[in-house]
């Protein structure tokens, strides 16, 4: 394929009949497209009847016009390719579910889920979890489907990169809207795919318009325009990748061109593009009245049908008579009628099972949380004797005591104290040898090591395959690791801030916090996003921030922050080994913080707490470096104050640890929480709630138990400063702890 | 066969639509997808297609007129086929059947879209009278207020008050007689009294409007009086629940409760479960120097030092004091005297062997999910002795002895306010278990100060308990109404002589005082020996 963009609709499309005697197709083949493209249209049909008499709610972006394009693409794809699909996608999930169905019996019995999931009945696909926007059967080769407009392309580049890295010589075929093609994630996308080079077919479904707005201008007046250019295909020069326009109407034309992109990806693991030209028969949902169109283009684009394009053409080649294609359009009609009755026939889903599915369930045999208490204490302990050390022995340098000092620590405790970030890149590297699955992808991780160094050597040992670096592009370095733990990989993305989540907050929540719930508990998305927060270097508002509370605030998603080096490295290997999409923030003070480390392999428990100090009077809960802060206020309060406090290190702030919060506060009855994030809805607050709501076996609640109000330590509500006093003064320190404990004994 | 073409939902929102232009006639041959209206919804105007083939055969709507999403709007059939009236007919109502769908039952849906139409508010909202009907600001209207749970009207027997008057909330209005008894009601509210809208003498239904209270030198004009008296929209102030009043029998209100000095008692919900743990009186203590809150630290001090158990709680009275009677103790009071006065008593006195009704006490409380009280026992063996000796339910009624109709029987309940004796309620068709259940709940309200004006009345007997309190034998005062009343002492490990030899029995003494204008020595023996044998042969308690 050359660079050029090629317009295939200047060239003839050549006859059924000569593909049928090259063997690139059979009759049945052809007439098989027919059938569903009968069946698309049927579905879409009766969809919109049923929406009108409120047997199906919600949305209702139909596919009928377009259906020439999923079933030509998913013909031309083989067994085991995967697609990723749109708002608009009962096209996409039906054709490619007739590829998988191996028989009628199973053929109807995916109409039936599919009806039955745009009906939210328990027997969808998604047991009514995601509708006509997230349907998607995502056990048999599709991605799913995204509401967000363009979201789906970032997830499309990294199941393309897991198929590549897996050498499958699968190929991904990724469809959506001309209107997504304006987006960021569009972008970012395509140039990923590019630079990265894999197998990807990306298909504009460009139907004209993007809602009411033209892609590129319409006689109606007063109809907008999105586009500078006519032909998305044009962006492909962007990307240095091929790209052809095709009439979306010829299920032939389709067919044929997506079986050559498709080879063209697979043999040189590099993307191309396809804009199908295209047009969607309603509007787009059901409450559009089409003004921005007019009668006439909507009379010239009906007249080509895909129906009649394709009817034609078996009928003058003689390959079929009237009789036969009837009988095609009969046995889909049947089918589509019983799949509704099969779906108004169905079961609601249980309201009680209204929580299932949004995470992987997962637990810990008890022996390993007691073992890790253990080593967490001792770890503690060696982590003291280190700091003694440091203080008491003697040398020439300072670098010569800190070896001495780790010596004694090696013989004495048997463990080794290694900084943070070197506990970070062991956890790494470690699980990188122990499943090839786990690979690394972001900004700077590779020849660089890591903004913060978390990820020095690692390039070294497991190569670019295994270390990628990307460009700066967040939503689609979060976005192409859903895609690549949908299909099996369980990739680390590193984010090199937090502040910079905002930007991939689409894609962490909407697809990889959501796809296990909203494709019925069938998806899973093993991938951990690695980042940084806090204040401590004078970086300011955009750089400093702890934005846990936003990621707590998202169903399906884990949230892990580590105080020290013992810790993180054993919760990232947990993380690493969840099923669940876990959120790692490092904190950007503590990556020089030095900690023992046991040498032995070990992992934390996601979702278990540490007592960090045993206390009596005042329970101290906190997270991630304000835990170093806490111990040294509570050092303070013990020495001169007579305050016994004990400090707990959620270290997992979602699933939180509440049972050993309200443990410690049934014994002292007093409450503090200390975070660097905002206070309003934060971290803190939600202690508090959780512990008042607790439920002890005694009959009594956490509320009962309190004997002086909860006090909330957190950040200002003040984007952070970057003058060192007004950072200090934005965030806990140990001295307004030490105050905050005094004021409430 | 002919088929229906209804108006669709064409958005998520709509609800009805408005048919802007019809673009078929009768007679017309339609495909489906053809555009049959125009139809205006809440957000646009759309083209509503045909969504099967056919021949126009009727067109039920005409333009310009709103229709309700689901109504049928069109009949489609055969070229030539006629629609019979009944078919029309029989299409209205159907709003959410499938329209060309084969037969299609609408499934349940989860959750109704269609919220019930609210019914006007009548009595929140004034009527657009004229402005001298309406009630002035700071008015309010006061009605007749159900005082029992049987009463349908009421009979004033009394006025309390006159025009002008300043009543405070809780002050008498009038005396009213009910069906049972006769009441005083109370105001629920403050304010002067403008207008008295009945008379003495008059019977009045539940509600009606009698009198209206208003601020000093607010003037009620006549046309909002006619309008209140013909029912009118003046906002009627009912008397609250709180406020009606006080029966003959009843607790006194809430009110006079003590209320600990210094108003509410701060402390943490920790400070107070461990002083109910430990028993001790969170208004005895004080939170430490400048803190504003009991904390677990104080109550544990004072539990140490035993400053404030609720054990150690001093006597209500001190020496000296003026104890102003309540209304309770004033009835108590009066009917004591009355029955002293009326009701000549001989007494009885038996002593019952309770070893064997302990036993099966325990056996079946702790198998049964309801507590069965001695008191329940002895309710239960009283009132099977009035079914065997019918005269004990007895009074006198001119020159007749009425007999009752139905075994009700008082419990002697003490409470915080003084002394209440509710009826257990047609004991002799209750099983123990059910008496159990009754006298529990029937506690559970007297305490709580929920009696009905029913729970007082009635009863042919009383069972009052001061074995509780470690009384062995006492003989208590018939309450005026009743035949008899039964004095239980406390059970008691005493030596009995038995088959020659001396056995440890626990034995209970029962005295009976009864009303001989009623009842001779002879029926009241036999009765409480009746009684006497139903405790000591635990077969006769079947739960
Ligand atoms: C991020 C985002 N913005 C806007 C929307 C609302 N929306 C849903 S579909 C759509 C039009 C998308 O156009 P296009 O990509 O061309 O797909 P088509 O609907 O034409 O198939 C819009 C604006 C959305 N779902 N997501
Ligand atoms: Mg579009």
């Amino acid at each position: 394929m050359s660079l050029q963009v090629e317009d295939m609709r200047n060239k003839a499309v050549p006859k059924l009949g000569s593909l049928i005697k090259q063997r690139t197709i059979t009759l049945d083949n052809a007439k098989d497209w027919l059938r569903t493209i009968y069946e698309i249209r049927f579905f879409e049909d009766k969809v919109f009847e049923l929406l009108g008499q409120n047997l199906i709610k919600g949305a209702s972006h139909l596919y009928a016009g377009q259906e020439a394009v999923a079933t030509g693409a998913c013909a031309a794809i083989q067994i085991g390719d995967v697609i990723g699909s749109t708002h608009r996608g009962h096209g996409h999930c039906g054709a490619i579910g007739n590829k998988y169905a191996k028989d009628d019996q199973a053929r109807q019995t995916h109409w039936n889920r599919m009806m039955a999931e745009l009906m939210g009945r328990e027997t969808g696909y998604c047991s009514g979890r995601g509708g006509s926007m997230h349907i998607a059967d995502v056990m048999n080769g599709n991605l799913g489907s995204t509401g967000i407009v363009g979201g789906n392309i970032p997830n499309a580049v990294g199941a393309a990169l897991a198929e590549k890295y897996k050498a499958n010589n699968a190929v991904v075929v990724s469809f959506f809207g001309d209107g997504s093609t304006n987006t960021g994630a569009f972008h970012e996308s395509m140039n990923m795919a590019s630079v990265l080079k894999v197998p990807l077919v990306a298909i504009i479904e460009n139907n004209l318009y993007g809602m009411s707005v033209p892609f590129f201008g319409s006689p109606v007046e007063g109809a907008g325009c999105a586009a500078n250019i006519e032909h998305i295909a044009q962006r492909s020069a962007a990307y240095g990748v091929p790209a052809r326009i095709i009439d979306g109407q010829d299920v032939v034309a389709v067919f044929l061109t997506v079986r050559e992109a498709a080879d063209y990806a697979r043999k040189n693991r590099q993307m191309c593009m396809i804009e199908a030209k295209t047009y969607r028969w309603y509007g787009h949902s059901r409450s559009d009245p089409r003004v921005y169109r007019t009668k006439e283009e909507e009379k010239a684009w009906k007249e080509r049908d895909p129906i009649t394009v394709l009817s034609k053409k078996l009928l003058e080649e003689q390959l079929c008579t009237q009789q036969e294609l009837d009988a095609v359009r009969d046995k889909a009609e049947a089918t589509i009628e019983s799949a509704t009755q099969f779906g108004l026939d169905s079961a609601w889903p249980d309201p009680a099972d209204v929580t299932k599915d949004v995470y992987v369930a997962e637990s810990y045999p008890d022996t390993l949380v007691t073992n890790e208490k253990n080593a967490s204490s001792q770890a503690m302990k060696a982590t003291e004797a280190f700091e003694t050390a440091v203080k008491t022995l003697t040398g020439q340098t300072k670098k010569e005591i800190t070896e001495k000092a780790k010596e004694k620590i090696r013989s004495e405790f048997g463990m080794n104290v290694l900084l943070m970030k070197e506990a970070l890149i062991e956890a790494q590297a470690e699980e990188m040898r122990r499943d090839k699955n786990v690979i690394l992808e972001g900004e700077d991780v590779g020849i660089y090591g890591g903004a913060y160094g978390a990820t020095k050597g690692l390039l070294q040992e497991f190569g670019t395959k295994r270390v990628i670096d990307t460009a700066i592009s967040e939503a689609a370095i979060v976005g192409a690791a859903v895609g690549a733990a949908l299909r099996g990989l369980r990739p680390i993305a590193e984010l090199m801030y937090v502040d910079f989540i905002t930007i991939s907050m689409d894609q962490l929540m909407h697809n990889g916090a959501f796809n296990r719930y909203m494709f019925g508990g069938h998806a899973k998305v093993p991938m951990v996003v690695r980042t940084e927060g806090g204040v401590g270097r004078c970086i300011a508002a955009h750089h400093s921030k702890s934005l846990e509370p936003w990621l707590v605030n998202v169903p399906g998603l884990y949230v892990v922050m580590p105080s020290t080096p013992y810790d993180a490295k054993g919760l990232l290997k947990a993380a690493i080994r969840s099923d669940n999409p876990v959120v790692f923030i490092e904190h950007k003070a503590t990556y020089g913080q030095m900690g023992a480390v046991p040498t032995e392999e070990y992992i934390i428990p996601l979702g278990v707490a540490d007592i960090k100090r045993p206390g009596k009077d005042v329970t101290i809960v906190t997270y991630s470096r304000q835990t170093m802060f806490c111990l040294a206020a509570a050092k303070e309060l013990a020495e001169k104050h007579g305050i016994d406090a004990e400090i707990i290190d959620l270290r997992t702030i979602k699933p939180m640890d509440i049972n050993t919060v309200a443990a410690s506060v049934k014994k002292t009855g007093r409450l503090m929480t200390v975070a660097e994030s905002f206070c309003m809805c934060g971290t803190g607050p939600e202690i508090v709630r959780r512990l008042i709501e607790y439920k002890f076996d005694d009959g009594h609640t956490g509320f009962d138990y309190l004997d002086a109000p909860p006090v909330n330590l957190a950040a200002a509500d003040v984007p952070p400063p970057m003058s060192e006093p007004l950072e200090n003064a934005s965030i806990p320190t140990p001295d307004k702890i030490v105050a905050a404990v005094k004021a409430m004994m | 066969m002919p088929k229906e073409v209804r108006l669709p939902q064409l958005g998520q929102t709509m609800e009805e639509g408005t048919i802007v232009t019809s673009l078929v006639k009768v007679g017309d041959k339609v495909s489906k997808g053809d555009v049959l209206f125009e139809i205006e919804t809440d957000k646009a105007t759309l083209e509503m297609e045909s969504p099967a083939e056919g021949y126009v055969r009727k067109i039920l709507i005409d333009v310009g007129q709103t229709v309700a999403v689901g109504t049928p709007v069109l009949i489609l059939g055969e070229q030539n086929e006629e629609i019979s009236q009944t078919y029309i007919d029989s299409l209205s109502g159907l709003q959410t059947s499938a329209a060309s769908t084969p037969a299609v039952e609408t499934p349940p849906v989860p959750s109704s879209s269609t919220p019930a139409p609210s019914t006007p508010a009548q009595q929140s909202s004034p009527s657009p009278a004229t402005g001298t009907a309406e009630l002035p600001e700071g008015s309010r209207v006061i009605s007749l207020p159900q005082l029992g749970q049987t009463m349908e009207e009421g009979t004033i027997v009394t006025t309390l008050i006159k025009i002008g008057d300043e009543v405070k909330k809780g002050d008498v209005l009038f005396e009213i007689e009910t069906d049972k008894a006769t009441l005083e009601m109370e105001s629920p509210a403050a304010g002067f009294v403008k207008v008295i809208l009945v008379e003495v003498g008059q019977t009045l239904p539940i509600n009606t409007p009698i009198l209206i209270l208003a601020a000093k030198d607010v003037e009620i004009s006549q046309a909002c009086i006619e309008s209140i008296k013909s029912g009118g929209a003046a906002p009627v102030i009912k008397p609250t629940e709180a406020s009606a009043p006080t029966t003959a029998q009843s607790v006194e209100a809430p009110a006079e409760r003590p209320i600990p000095t210094g108003g509410r008692v701060f402390a943490s919900p920790r400070a107070k479960m461990v002083a109910a743990q430990l028993g001790v009186d969170l208004t005895r203590i004080s939170p430490s120097p400048s803190a504003v809150r009991i904390t677990e630290a104080d109550v544990r001090k004072a539990a140490q030092t035993g400053t404030a158990s609720t054990a150690a709680a001093p006597a209500k009275y001190g020496p000296g004091q003026r104890i102003a009677i309540n209304r309770l103790q004033r009835i108590v009071a009066e009917k004591m005297l009355l029955s002293k006065q009326t009701i000549p008593c001989f007494y009885l006195n038996i002593q019952v062997d309770m070893t064997e009704l302990v036993k099966i006490r325990t056996k079946l409380n702790k198998s049964g999910d309801v507590k069965i009280s001695f008191n329940d026992f002895i309710i239960k063996a009283v009132a099977m002795g009035l079914q065997h000796y019918p005269i004990m339910t007895g009074h006198l009624d001119g020159d007749y002895i009425q007999l009752a109709d139905t075994i009700d029987i008082g419990l002697a309940i003490s409470t915080e306010q003084g002394l209440v004796a509710p009826i257990v309620k047609d004991v002799g068709t209750k099983t123990l278990r059910e008496i159990a259940v009754y006298c529990k709940g029937l506690i559970d309200r007297t305490r709580a100060d929920k009696l009905s004006l029913d729970d007082l009345t009635g009863g042919c007997i009383t069972v009052s308990n001061l074995g509780g309190f470690g009384i062995d034998s006492f003989i208590p005062i018939v309450v005026p109404g009743q035949t008899s009343i039964l004095g239980v002492g406390r059970i008691n490990d005493v030596c009995l002589p038995m088959d020659g030899n001396i056995m440890v029995r626990k034995v209970m003494n029962l005295n009976l005082s009864v009303d001989h204008k009623v009842a001779n020595g002879a029926d009241a023996a036999q009765f409480l020996d009746f009684v006497k044998k139903t405790l000591e042969h635990t077969d006769n308690f079947t739960t």
